[in-house]
């Protein structure tokens, strides 16, 4: 699992690339905590090579939400697979989240 | 072709994967979901989801099933039907029945919405059937998946 996180324009873009389980998801939170630190400005998840996300690491998106609803930011996630969208949608976290893809 | 009439007519095929109550195996589950997959020839979402499911179940007996500091075995068999698999977890841990647990609202906002709660959540909407049962000093879980 790998993270990055580039800052460009007052927007904190974080690349998620591998498989989100609960084995790496504390590391993965320490990674993210920027975000959850910059919470009052765009955050976008880019999830185009996340592989797969357990509720570990829904976890932590929904941190990162809760941050930007309390601080005013805003959460944009891109470009979930099927896969993952079938999770996002079992969960309820289709409604919570601005989920977009980056084709359009 | 006596010989591949047999091999069709065989008992179903198991699996077997014993981990120790510590998270950082929860990535074999891919391997093991992958060689259920290799065999039975679901396809990627579904192979998917099971990880997902099993994952969760799992974490739940790692995280909770022994007393902290104390090493406990997380036992998982996957049990290979014509039209299903059967996943068993068993564990020697403080007797639990996650099958009790809550159902989690998922039409909460997000500043509602529970941080936990999402794993058996998960476990219910991907297996077709979970039940529970607690016998001679096991926890059992049994969580069916439909394939065909």
């Amino acid at each position: 699992m790998e993270v990055k996180i580039i800052e460009k324009d007052q927007v904190l873009v974080a690349e998620l690339a591998g498989r989100l389980d609960t084995a790496v998801s504390q590391e993965v939170s320490l990674q993210l905590q920027p975000l959850v630190d910059n919470a009052d400005k765009t955050l976008v998840l880019d999830c185009k090579k996340l592989e797969y996300i357990s509720s570990s690491g829904l976890r932590i998106f929904l941190t990162i939400r809760k941050a930007a609803a309390a601080k005013g930011g805003k959460v944009i996630v891109q470009d979930i697979s099927s896969e993952i969208r079938q999770v996002f949608m079992m969960t309820g976290f289709l409604n919570l989240f601005e989920v977009t893809s980056s084709d359009k | 072709m006596a010989e591949e009439m047999k091999c069709l007519t065989q008992e179903p095929s198991e699996h077997m994967l014993v981990m120790d109550n510590d998270i950082s195996q929860i990535p074999l589950l891919a391997g093991f979901v992958d060689r259920i997959a290799d065999q039975t020839g679901i396809d990627m979402a579904t192979a998917m989801g099971i990880n997902l499911a099993l994952e969760e179940a799992v974490t739940n007996v790692m995280l909770y099933a022994y007393p902290k500091d104390q090493k406990g075995a997380v036992h998982l068999k996957a049990i290979l039907k014509p039209d299903s698999i059967e996943f068993v977890l068993w564990d020697a841990g403080v007797p639990f029945d996650p099958t009790k647990a809550p159902k989690a609202d998922i039409t909460l906002s997000v500043e509602e919405r529970a941080i936990g709660g999402l794993g058996i959540h998960l476990v219910r909407n991907i297996m077709d059937d979970v039940s529970y049962k607690h016998e001679d000093g096991m926890n059992i879980l049994t969580m069916i998946k439909n394939i065909k």
